[in-house]
């Protein structure tokens, strides 16, 4: 329909509040169209990264291009972006109808217009049939509806989401992700999404960037970001149950990890400590590997996370289809694929190339 | 719902002690009432009087007579009303800035406009009625109108305040993302909410102006003499006209109570605002 959707890149952008820094030099390049999720821990900037985008607050250094143009000093009014806050923040004196017809009459549409766009943005959000309740009068599903419609009915050229569905019930939360989703690709409108959810952010984004402590630690596909953790923090914080940390050695092409010594696929020349992750999926039962004993099997219907203590008390969680043949305080060892291996930099937490 | 004889005997104390409450309130209004429709010596008489026959020649005089304070009543509605407009033209601004902007010495600035509050009006009187005595304002609605904006914007802005407070943040900014600017923001989005706060501070800002002896008796004069100031002159040294002051205040009284009656609902809500954070919003 649109394509008009605009391209966003942040350069350098911080902002302090008095002496404490909440984002630190963050550069973050915005395909048109692109549906882009700011993923990370609460207090990590994702929230503020949002708001600079809108307008809503002014950043300390850097600049923000929407298409190339400068409009880092622009108010929120003439970015022409539009926003879903978490609350929703709905005009509670208005109908719904006043409610998502309200940017239109700011900008002074002759009414019989903004009838018709009204219209149409509900039946796209299925609420045309609320059009003349208040918003104290509808749940809190059908008040994210509003949110939405109203967001998207001056067609915008930047949508921005800060956490749409953390107010709604499990249930709900799944069925508006696919609706939202599809509603997104359909308007073709680039959208930033701000979520601390994982698995929103895996099942929605195009592409994701993980925030960590004002910074951004990586960018990239969802699947890039599961596979290839940029560091140790990303790697604990993405996947459920997160990956298994093991410190270890690292010499030639094998970790010598909770007393044993396990293969990985890249070779070091020289002796280093490292942090030897492997994802709950990747973990199996198979001789030589690291010695356990089975602490607690959670059966989850579907699959089943066992969890493991080694000699040192280590917890180490594996993920499989079914119920693995073993019982409660048996003794094992545990290997993985030497694909299966991430390493990590012991100090910096960051994730070690091949060497 | 429990009915026994334990909840009965509640109820019945309750009432009681209810009724002894009102009864003490209401009681100078009521015998007010009845000293309006007295005689002069109906009025004096000891034992007071509690039969009588009515008469209403003391409204007569008081509305036709030679102290007519109709034109008093006048004043007072030229001074409560332009005071009230004045008030709540520059309050409901200031009101919105003190909640809503940042900037340096915000907490200053609130606290100031409490302590004006904090002043003791009579300790005021003199150096405001030299101030209108150099300017020519003495006995005139725009000096006396000016003195009582100095006490009742600094109230209006205090109550205000709250009020604004209670709208979240977000709700403005989604106005400004929806590209209402400012002053749209706060004309179609902020007001609408705050219209419970704005006619409970309208009402005691007219009520407080309407009220208020002191002032009007110093500071106006011939021209500008307020209801109560009328009142005040059916005490002399010689006599004091009891059943026309009452009659008086009964008239006075009508606009008060019939404000208080229409905006009653907005009273008690506008009252319980702050109790529960967002209980008076909707």
């Amino acid at each position: 329909m649109t394509s008009t959707s605009a391209g966003v890149r942040l350069e350098a952008i911080r902002k302090c509040y008095g002496s404490t820094v909440v984002l630190h030099e963050i550069d973050l390049a915005i395909e048109p169209g692109e549906f882009f999720v700011l993923l990370g821990p609460s207090g990590s900037g994702k929230t503020t990264t949002l708001r600079i985008l809108a307008g809503l607050e002014e950043v300390s250094g850097g600049r923000m291009l929407m298409d190339g143009v400068d409009v880092t000093t622009r108010e929120p009014g003439e970015r022409d972006v539009a926003m879903v806050f978490q609350s929703y923040a709905l005009y509670p004196h208005m109908t719904v109808a006043q409610n998502i017809g309200f940017p239109l009459k700011m900008v002074g549409m002759p009414t019989a217009e903004i009838e018709r766009a009204v219209m149409d943005a509900a039946t796209k959000v299925e609420i045309g049939h609320l059009l003349a309740r208040t918003p104290g009068q509808l749940s809190g599903g059908q008040q994210q509806r509003v949110a939405l419609a109203r967001a998207i009915v001056r067609q915008p050229r930047l949508f921005l989401l800060d956490e749409p569905l953390s107010n709604l019930d499990a249930k709900l939360r799944l069925e508006t992700r696919l609706g939202l989703h599809k509603l997104q690709r359909s308007l073709d409108t680039t959208t930033v999404y701000v979520t601390h959810d994982q698995e929103e952010a895996m099942t929605l984004a195009d592409r994701i960037a993980v925030f960590m402590e004002g910074r951004i630690v990586q960018v990239g596909t969802p699947r890039e970001i599961f596979s290839t953790p940029a560091t140790m923090a990303v790697a604990g914080f993405i996947g459920t149950p997160p990956m298994n940390l093991v410190p270890g050695n690292w010499q030639g092409d094998s970790v010598t990890a909770g007393g044993a010594k396990l293969r990985v696929q890249q070779a070091s020349s020289a002796p280093r400590p490292v942090m030897l992750g492997v994802r709950p999926g990747d973990i199996r039962i198979a001789p030589g590997g690291i010695p356990v004993t089975v602490e607690r099997i959670e059966d989850l219907g579907d699959s089943a996370i066992t969890s493991f203590r080694d000699a040192e008390g280590r917890l180490i969680k594996m993920k499989n289809e079914r119920q693995p043949t073993v019982a409660e305080g048996e003794s094992v060892t545990l290997g993985f694929a030497p694909e299966a291996a991430h390493l990590f930099d012991n100090t910096s937490g960051e994730r070690l190339a091949v060497t | 719902m429990n009915t026994g004889p334990r909840s009965a005997f509640r109820y019945i104390v309750l009432y009681a002690v209810a009724g002894f409450g009102l009864a003490v309130w209401a009681f100078p209004v009521i015998w007010g009432l009845m000293t309006s429709f007295k005689t002069e010596r109906d009025v004096l008489a000891y034992p007071p009087k509690f039969i009588f026959t009515p008469t209403l020649d003391n409204y007569r005089e008081v509305i036709f007579g030679a102290s007519s304070i109709l034109p008093n009543l006048w004043s007072s509605i030229v001074v409560a009303s332009g005071a009230t407009l004045l008030t709540m033209l520059f309050a409901v601004p200031a009101a919105y800035a003190l909640a809503r902007l940042r900037y340096p010495a915000k907490q200053a600035s609130g606290f100031y406009v409490l302590a004006t509050q904090m002043l003791p009006p009579v300790g005021l009187i003199i150096p405001y009625y030299l101030v209108l005595q150099k300017i020519g304002g003495l006995d005139s609605y725009g000096g006396l109108i000016a003195i009582y904006l100095t006490f009742s914007l600094p109230f209006a802005i205090w109550l205000m305040v709250s009020y604004f407070e209670d709208v979240p943040f977000e709700m403005e900014e989604a106005a400004l993302l929806d590209r209402a600017g400012r002053l749209r923001a706060l004309w179609y989005v902020i007001l609408p909410q705050v219209r419970g706060g704005i006619a409970v501070t309208t009402i005691f800002v007219f009520l407080n102006a309407w009220n208020e002896f002191l002032f009007a008796v110093v500071l106006g004069g011939n021209q500008v003499r307020t209801v109560t100031v009328a009142m005040f002159n059916f005490i002399s040294v010689e006599q004091t006209q009891w059943a026309k002051l009452a009659a008086g205040a009964m008239l006075a009284m009508a606009p008060v109570i019939i404000i208080g009656i229409f905006a009653q609902r907005h009273i008690v809500k506008g009252l319980t605002v702050g109790a529960v954070k967002g209980g008076g919003r909707r």
